[in-house]
């Protein structure tokens, strides 16, 4: 068990009233400075989490964006790789850690906005001016 | 007694097969994820936040079937997004009746009145549709005014089918237990076969942090629910996870227990958390740090989660582990869980007039006031 993983004794756990929850950061256009291996990993890691597409740059000067579903980190930056889905282009993609220039965070982050709070917020609103059948309708894909 | 005992018969002696072969790792219910679009727009919902080309993407019926076969677990819980937006969402379940799997298709169940002719009653089959609570709470809790109407409408057309429904309700802080009490009462008298509850859980990509409970505030609000209970309730779950709910039992994560499969593969560590996919049911087995999680590992991703998903293998297993396990389900089956205790602890629980929305906004500031 890593130190990073445990935080919490079972008594800690089990006495929690509220969960703590995780912080999400605001990544939506952020381009990450990749100076070191340490700097790539740790911006892949939040492409990894990040709720929209992200444009990787490769070495060889090609532009994906991409929506990065996975990761599998391994000793080396050869050994590591990211699994994405590309817009028009059917079945997963996959692509080396090593291959990997620039990263920018570009799409919409479709968890933006999305909170409790913000819907309660709405809902008052529109309710108050008199709306009928409040709803919130998923984003149109096609 | 909600589940049948053509279901029960076939999960215990899986369980049974399981362990005298000394598997010490095994799947009971597949969670099968064919597509993440919604025709619901949850705030909060972690699970169809993604972008539209990625929501376009659907499992195909030849692939559910191979991870079906390649997990092996009796039943099969068809979440989603919305399972019913999937153009070949027949086919699928037709294919896991074939082969003899128990299947809980989930469902927000806007669609389902139209589309029950297309489906037929099979002991197989269950739909298990989300209703959060009564109207007022339903229809605020999916962002959606009218979806309470849609959703009961759906569920009274498959009864009169002859379809096996159950009920699946989530309930997060703020949860006024007198009215999930009424709830229980509003359902049953609905026809269906029983109730499916769980705690919400502060998953990691769930948008909203905010809103879920504690363990110790989970124990409390689910005793005081599911104590002296009424004659005509049902429950289409283990009764020894509902006792785990309500603080009688201590239980342990078992997360291998309801793999969950999706476009991007087999997810890890379970249905909830997505620490990374394996492309194999085997290779999620043998490669994940099972030890980094679950409410033992002091890992605070899993710190509030005392979901179904998890928990209930555990139930399950305990239950069909030993003949002590066994008379434990047996006695929870058909006891009303009488409690004094309970009862005054229910009643210290403010009892709302009215599903007012104005009790998620109190209970919002309420919770955030205190972290």
């Amino acid at each position: 068990m890593t130190a990073e993983v445990q935080k919490y004794t079972r008594e800690q756990v089990e006495a929690l009233e509220l969960a703590p929850g995780t912080e999400h950061q605001q990544l939506e256009g952020w381009v990450p400075e990749l100076a070191s291996e340490g700097d790539l990993r740790e911006a892949l890691e939040k492409a990894f989490d990040y709720r929209g597409d992200v444009t990787i740059t490769t070495k060889a000067g090609k532009k994906i964006e991409a929506f990065i579903f996975n990761r599998r980190t391994g000793a080396t930056l050869a050994e590591s790789y990211v699994q994405y889905f590309e817009a028009n282009v059917e079945g997963k993609q996959k692509l080396s850690y090593a291959e990997i220039s620039r990263l920018e965070f570009t799409g919409k982050d479709r968890a933006a906005g999305k909170h409790w709070e913000d819907w309660v917020k709405a809902y008052n609103e529109r309710k108050a001016a008199g709306e009928k059948n409040i709803a919130l309708h998923p984003d149109k894909i096609d | 007694m909600a589940v049948p005992i053509s279901q029960m018969w076939t999960v215990a002696t899986y369980v049974l097969k399981k362990r005298f072969t000394g598997a010490n790792r095994y799947p009971l219910v597949l969670m099968l994820e064919p597509l993440f679009r919604c025709n619901l727009a949850c705030a909060g919902c972690g699970k169809v936040q993604y972008p539209p080309h990625v929501l376009k993407r659907m499992l195909t019926p030849e692939e559910c079937f191979a991870a079906v076969e390649e997990c092996g677990a009796p039943m099969v819980s068809i979440p989603g997004g919305e399972p019913l937006l999937h153009p070949q969402i027949v086919e699928i379940v037709n294919g896991l009746i074939a082969r003899k799997k128990y299947i809980y298709l989930c469902t927000n169940a806007l669609e389902l009145k139209r589309r029950l002719h297309e489906f037929t009653p099979s002991k197989y089959l269950t739909f298990s549709v989300h209703l959060d609570g009564e109207r007022d709470h339903h229809d605020f809790s999916v962002c959606r005014e009218g979806g309470w109407d849609l959703a009961v409408e759906g569920i009274k057309a498959a009864v009169a089918r002859g379809f096996r429904v159950t009920t699946n309700a989530t309930f997060f802080d703020g949860t006024d237990p007198h009215s999930v009490r009424a709830f229980f009462d509003e359902v049953m008298d609905m026809g269906v076969e029983g109730i499916v509850l769980s705690p919400g859980y502060s998953y990691e990509k769930a948008p909203d942090q905010h809103r879920f409970l504690g363990r110790a505030r989970v124990r409390r609000l689910f005793r005081a629910i599911l104590s002296n209970r009424k004659p005509n309730w049902k429950f289409n779950m283990s009764p020894l996870f509902l006792e785990f709910l309500m603080g009688d039992r201590k239980y342990d994560c078992t997360p291998w227990g309801s793999p969950a499969y999706n476009i991007f593969g087999w997810q890890r560590p379970c249905y909830l958390l997505q620490d990374g996919y394996a492309e194999t049911f085997q290779e999620l087995l043998e490669t994940t740090k099972w030890e980094e999680y679950g409410v033992g590992s002091g890992n605070p991703k899993c710190a509030n989660c005392m979901v179904s998903c998890g928990y209930e293998p555990t139930a399950v297993m305990d239950g069909f582990g030993s003949m002590r396990g066994l008379w434990a389900m047996i006695r929870g089956t058909f006891s009303r869980y009488n409690d004094p205790h309970a009862l005054k602890l229910l009643n210290e629980f403010p009892k709302r007039e009215s599903h007012s929305t104005l009790v998620q906004i109190e209970s919002t500031e309420r919770e955030m006031a205190t972290r």
